[in-house]
């Protein structure tokens, strides 16, 4: 049986087709969030990539911000259910997920099963999130994938606060009026992007082993700052940006075969 | 009234409060606005005057920002902004108590941002047992009488207040068993629920009563059955209908509240056997079981877990009003109490602007799967 998971987000749409239930057959990602035709055009790849057609969906689900908007979707579900499956499957045994994605942060508390048994998210601000980085990514007018390699070469990393992303960019600007190396004010963002979430995990509870997923899971400065804040390793894998349209197509599958019983 | 009517008339009372004081207004009575919480309007009512609920409502913060910074409680900047707006002219008075910080200032920045409507200070105790707490609070409750009579012009008379307070204890009554009732009746909306609880803060008490008690009478004994997932519900306001549609679209059922807008309020009456007065007080003084009455023992904590357990709700949804500090100081004693007993937390957080509830469709949604 090949079921679809679908994941809008709000810079992003990602897309899987999972065979049977634990074979990835195809993946597709989107630069092109809720709103714009990236739903679609991922869906599209991702049939192409597979060598399948529509017709051979048994089931598709939907995630993301945008899981409403997407009329094609046999049903949805939250991310953070989404993220909580797909990092399940990536990685057995996972009990702490911390998800950041382009508008908001999350962190999830799974039991030994693979079942959710508890989540915090981010109040409405930018601070720790993707966006944050997106925003100081154009003050340093760098590329938001560079942002990793620059603070791995900081040598003093600078201070830059967690409260608010308008403060930070002030503090950003400051910074480097103040002649601090750019590396250094990035390493600087990337222990703010840290310092934010790890608070927020910290309410969740931090339980080993502890996985990143979603965008901002690409940005090794990040990861690496958040170890330093939490005190344990926290892994994460190529698929992580998919990992909640992984998610949505388990669950596709999960409720199909539910179907089927019932 | 058939029920379908009842409802109708509770939803129409709930979500026009400003056609509810015009009309109070137009038939020649006082209206005198009372703010969260607490406020004795026992002693109001006896006065002759209408108590009409001063709790806010949820629409942009403009003028009201003039007077507070940004990162305090939205139910008192929208009151004020309500206010200042000219929402509530026409009341005689707006009776703030002391129970919390933001609720200080509320006062203190009202005299200046709306003149026009005098403001009476209820100032509480935190200490409020014994002879000095209960002292300490008629002393408030006589200011208020004395600004009262000042304001309006009425005059308080302790044998009304008697008559008041029995009409008080049949609505707390009412309003207890309509709690009782409503897990036997899953097809009452989030939206309708609330609609009940609001509509008391712009009835007289005698009319809702009469129309709860009818409501009950047609209801019967009904039936748990259903397939929404029951849950309880706390905070200060759960009042916002586009959260409430969340919780229907997702199946999610309110089988209990400790909400301070809704069943909080409600849970003790005034004693018999004391003078009006005195009794009035101790009624204050055997209040609990609430974020912003002191308690050293914090038994509101275990009280909420133990609740949603008797009423079979599978989770707690702590609805918190941003910036209330003695909502967020409980939070996490509110959630370790839950855990032990093996409920589970869901945190909401709203203000009084909020126009996308997103967020909050999401960790609802993510939260119902955890419960079934």
């Amino acid at each position: 049986m090949i079921t679809l998971g679908i994941d809008i987000g709000s810079t992003t749409s990602k897309c899987v087709l999972l065979e049977d239930g634990n074979r990835i057959a195809a993946t597709a990602l989107v630069s092109a969030g809720i709103g714009t035709g990236g739903a679609e055009e991922a869906y599209r790849r991702v049939l192409t990539a597979a060598g399948v057609d529509e017709g051979a969906v048994a089931r598709k689900m939907a995630t993301g911000y945008g899981r409403k908007r997407w009329p094609a979707a046999d049903g949805e579900l939250s991310e953070l259910t989404a993220h909580a499956l797909g990092c399940h499957y990536l990685l057995p045994g996972v009990r702490t997920v911390i998800d950041i994605g382009g508008q908001d942060a999350k962190v999830i508390s799974l039991d030994g099963q693979g079942r959710m048994s508890g989540f915090v998210m981010n109040d409405k601000c930018a601070a720790g999130t993707g966006r944050f980085l997106e925003v100081m990514a154009g003050i340093l007018k760098v590329e938001v994938g560079e942002l990793a390699a620059m603070a791995a070469r900081a040598r003093a990393p600078a201070p830059v606060s967690s409260t608010c992303t308008v403060f930070a960019e002030s503090e950003v600007i400051s910074q480097l009026a103040n002649g601090a190396a750019r590396e250094d004010v990035v390493a600087g963002i990337c222990r703010s992007v840290a310092a934010r979430v790890g608070a927020l995990a910290r309410r969740a509870g931090v339980r080993e082993p502890v996985c990143m997923s979603g965008g901002v899971a690409a940005n090794d400065g990040v990861r690496r700052a958040l170890e330093e804040v939490l005190g344990v390793p926290v892994t994460t894998f190529p698929q992580a940006q998919l990992a909640g349209a992984l998610g949505a197509a388990l669950w596709a599958w999960q409720t199909a075969e539910h179907k089927e019983m019932t | 009234m058939n029920t379908q009517e009842l409802f109708e008339t509770f939803r129409d009372a709930a979500a026009h409060p400003k056609k509810q004081l015009d009309a109070y207004l137009a038939a020649g009575e006082k209206v005198v606005l009372t703010a969260p919480v607490y406020v004795p309007e026992e002693i109001i009512h006896a006065m002759g005057l209408v108590p009409m609920g001063a709790w806010g409502a949820d629409l942009p913060l403009a003028r009201s920002k003039e007077y507070f910074p940004a990162f305090i409680c939205s139910i008192m900047q929208s009151i004020l902004e309500l206010g200042i707006r000219g929402e509530y002219d026409g009341a005689s008075a707006i009776v703030i108590p002391s129970l919390c910080d933001s609720l200080k200032c509320l006062g203190e920045n009202w005299k200046y941002a709306v003149p026009t409507i005098p403001f009476i200070p209820m100032t509480y105790p935190q200490n409020r047992w014994g002879e000095v707490g209960t002292a300490f609070t008629k002393a408030g409750y006589e200011r208020v009488i004395a600004d009262l009579e000042k304001a309006t012009g009425a005059k308080f008379d302790e044998e009304k207040l008697t008559a008041s307070i029995r009409v008080y204890n049949r609505h707390n009554d009412a309003m207890r068993r309509l709690a009782a009732a409503l897990p036997r009746h899953p097809e009452v909306t989030a939206r309708q629920r609330s609609d009940l609880f609001k509509s008391a803060f712009f009835m007289k008490k005698e009319t809702h009563t009469a129309l709860v008690e009818e409501l009950l009478g047609q209801w019967g004994e009904g039936s748990q059955a259903g397939e929404k997932v029951p849950v309880m519900t706390t905070g200060i306001l759960c009042d916002s209908p586009a959260l409430l549609d969340i919780f229907d679209e997702l199946g999610l059922r309110i089988v209990a509240d400790d909400v301070a807008a809704e069943s909080r309020q409600y849970r003790t009456d005034t004693p018999d056997g004391l003078a009006p007065l005195d009794a009035l007080s101790e009624k204050f003084a055997r209040m609990g079981l609430c974020s912003v009455l002191y308690h050293p023992k914090k038994e509101r904590l275990e009280y909420i877990a133990k609740t949603a357990k008797e009423k079979g709700a599978k989770g707690v949804i702590v609805v918190l009003t941003k910036f209330c500090d003695p909502e967020e100081f409980d939070y996490p004693l509110l959630k370790k109490a839950c855990s032990a007993t093996g409920l589970p937390v869901a945190l909401v957080e709203v203000d009084r602007q909020m126009e996308d509830f997103e967020q909050a469709r999401t960790l609802l949604e993510a939260f119902k799967v955890m419960l079934v």
